[in-house]
């Protein structure tokens, strides 16, 4: 092996990719896109949740208890129907949400007597209504409590008090996971996109053909063409983790080592992936349908989108066999929990196995196909 | 039907392989799956030749160079290409010969420039040899003062010319060409050969495959391989006369 002739391969393929400016906006247009789709879309919390209060009381009560709803960041005020407009604005969409306060709401408080308020939630989408009426109880449970305490009134009612408490993400926001995963995702799209379509690129141009009968060794090849992208591959996960940490705030409680050694593991297993497609592949074409193929059961399966616990139960151990589930265990694990190897060795030695052998695999098939 | 008895049994069938010779092949044999693409061939090309290897299309004859070039195995028989057995030990010898293709196999994304230095850097020349021999594809290829030009906004006859360079970059002692002067026009095709007559008059063996049999006139040598096997072989004049 020469060193020489690898740094004289990368150098090609540095110039290459120089060169292809396409390919090279895409690069890193993808993951900044990406990001502003998952971080704010995907992962948008039940925020801004148009609301219509119905105040048939007119009192300080009522009113009060209006302002608290729109001192949220949960619900927005844009509406003060009357009750029959209510279902009119809710079946257009104006609104998702509405609170209704009957008359007499304070004269009921004022003789202590339970006063009923009704929460009006849109249920044609589960997310917002489970949400929205959580929120909503939540911020009447609050109004009651600093009422009763205003009034000198002991909040130690009786009862079950339960209180849930969130580990780990208390703020339970989605981009705090979705983040960790989006880096795993990223390194495997960039790597395989890129590793299936530059070795298939070489075949079908005769250029592989003209470096095989020089001196270049297929290893030396491999490395060459590799590194680059692997490089290429870090800058955008850089990227990505820096954006999500200073920018969408997530918070980063882990070890850099525990990070470093999982994307490792797994770019390995992402370039053996992106090489074994570009063998299989006979056209640039063919190689970007299979990178399809992969991908899509890859995202849906691995907990990057929809959690795991939530499949159906036959379903489930096929997330096992998808290397993007173990990666984005241990950067999820890493990012939120600070979890080390020793929490994490489990996803260490599945996605480690992953790694030696399809990485292996494919430098295997790729040596003996290049020499045939 | 597979393949052709030769129809003669060559003279070198049974020989030991020449050491002196720039090629010698004794037996090479290749088969993918059941089906046999080079069938047991001999022969020698002694060197300063301009041996034509000829045969109709999927006849055998790139499997024949990908085997003489070490990038493919063989199933049987022996191969010395400058004295060097290249089946087992190809890397022995792949700095001492080039090899052009048919397809424009240079980087068409890289400049005239970069491609020189990628394959001058490949062959480990030194920096003088390089300025040396870049000067020499230069003025050979007709392609000074375009250095930093992409090779894909050259036309046919230039790349071909530059394709003849960096396969000759490193001075080889023998050059492989398959099929090199497809798609070319006739004119280019004759200043091509005029090419490759200069580097046979320095002393440079050519291997040449060709469908096409006006460029057999060309050569000194020929072998004519059908279905795998070899049916004729000679100095020109041989086929001349018959």
């Amino acid at each position: 092996m020469s060193g020489h002739r690898i740094r004289l391969l990368m150098w090609k393929e540095f110039l290459q990719l120089r060169r292809d400016p396409l390919l090279l906006r895409l690069l890193f247009l993808m993951p900044i896109l990406q990001l502003l789709l998952f971080g704010y879309v995907v992962a948008a919390d039940v925020k801004n949740l148009s609301t219509a209060v119905v105040d048939l009381d007119r009192t300080s009560t009522s009113r009060a208890l209006e302002a608290s709803f729109g001192a949220s960041d949960y619900f927005v005020i844009t509406q003060h129907p009357g009750e029959t407009d209510l279902k009119h604005l809710m079946d257009t969409g104006a609104i998702s949400i509405a609170i209704v306060i009957p008359e007499g709401t304070q004269a009921a408080l004022d003789q202590g007597q339970t006063a009923p308020i009704g929460v009006v939630v849109d249920g044609s989408d589960s997310q917002v209504a489970s949400v929205g009426s959580g929120y909503a109880s939540q911020i009447i449970a609050r109004f009651n409590a600093d009422r009763m305490a205003s009034q000198g009134i002991s909040v130690q009612a009786p009862g079950v008090d339960a209180r849930v408490r969130v580990m780990f993400n208390p703020t339970l926001a989605s981009v705090n996971t979705m983040i960790p995963g989006l880096v795993a995702a990223i390194v495997m799209i960039s790597i395989m996109a890129v590793m299936g379509q530059a070795v298939v690129k070489e075949r079908e141009r005769g250029t592989l053909e003209q470096m095989f009968v020089t001196p270049i060794k297929p290893v030396e090849y491999l490395i060459g063409k590799v590194t680059p992208y692997a490089i290429a591959a870090t800058v955008q996960l850089l990227v990505v983790a820096l954006v999500g940490i200073y920018w969408f705030g997530v918070p980063f409680a882990g070890q850099l080592s525990v990070v470093a050694a999982g994307l490792g593991l797994f770019m390995l297993t992402s370039i053996g992936m992106g090489l074994l497609i570009s063998l299989v592949s006979h056209t640039r074409q063919q190689a970007q349908q299979l990178m399809m193929l992969l991908l899509l059961p890859s995202f849906v399966l691995s907990g990057f989108i929809f959690p795991i616990d939530s499949m159906p139960a036959a379903i489930q151990p096929l997330s096992w066999f998808i290397p993007l589930t173990w990666a984005i265990q241990i950067l999820r694990g890493a990012f939120i929990k600070g979890s080390g190897f020793e929490a994490l060795s489990t996803q260490f030695w599945v996605l480690g196995l992953f790694a030696v052998v399809i990485f292996g695999a494919a430098i295997a098939a790729t040596r003996r196909r290049l020499t045939e | 039907m597979s393949g052709v008895d030769p129809v003669r049994p060559g003279p070198l069938l049974g020989t030991a392989p020449n050491p002196d010779a720039a090629l010698s092949v004794r037996g090479l044999t290749k088969r993918f799956g059941s089906f046999t693409a080079v069938d047991g061939i001999d022969f020698d090309v002694p060197r300063g030749q301009i041996f034509g290897f000829l045969g109709p299309n999927g006849s055998g004859k790139t499997t024949t160079i990908r085997m003489l070039t070490g990038t493919s195995g063989a199933n049987a028989g022996a191969a010395l290409v400058l004295g060097e057995d290249v089946l087992s030990h190809p890397e022995r010898v792949k700095k001492r010969f080039g090899y052009m293709s048919q397809k424009f196999a240079l980087f068409e994304d890289l400049t005239v420039e970069e491609n020189l230095r990628f394959y001058a850097g490949v062959y480990d020349l030194s920096a003088e040899e390089f300025a040396k021999q870049r000067a020499y594809v230069l003025a050979m290829a007709d392609l000074r003062g375009r250095e930093n030009e992409l090779t894909a906004n050259l036309s046919v006859g230039w790349r071909q010319r530059l394709a003849l360079g960096t396969a000759t970059i490193h001075q080889p002692e023998l050059l492989f060409l398959d099929e090199p002067t497809g798609g070319v026009d006739p004119v280019a095709r004759r200043h091509f050969w005029d090419l490759l007559y200069d580097l046979a008059s320095r002393g440079v063996t050519l291997f040449v495959t060709t469908h096409y049999m006006d460029e057999a006139s060309h050569c000194n040598q020929l072998a004519f391989i059908y279905r795998g096997g070899l049916i004729a072989e000679g100095r020109r004049t041989t086929f001349a006369a018959t």
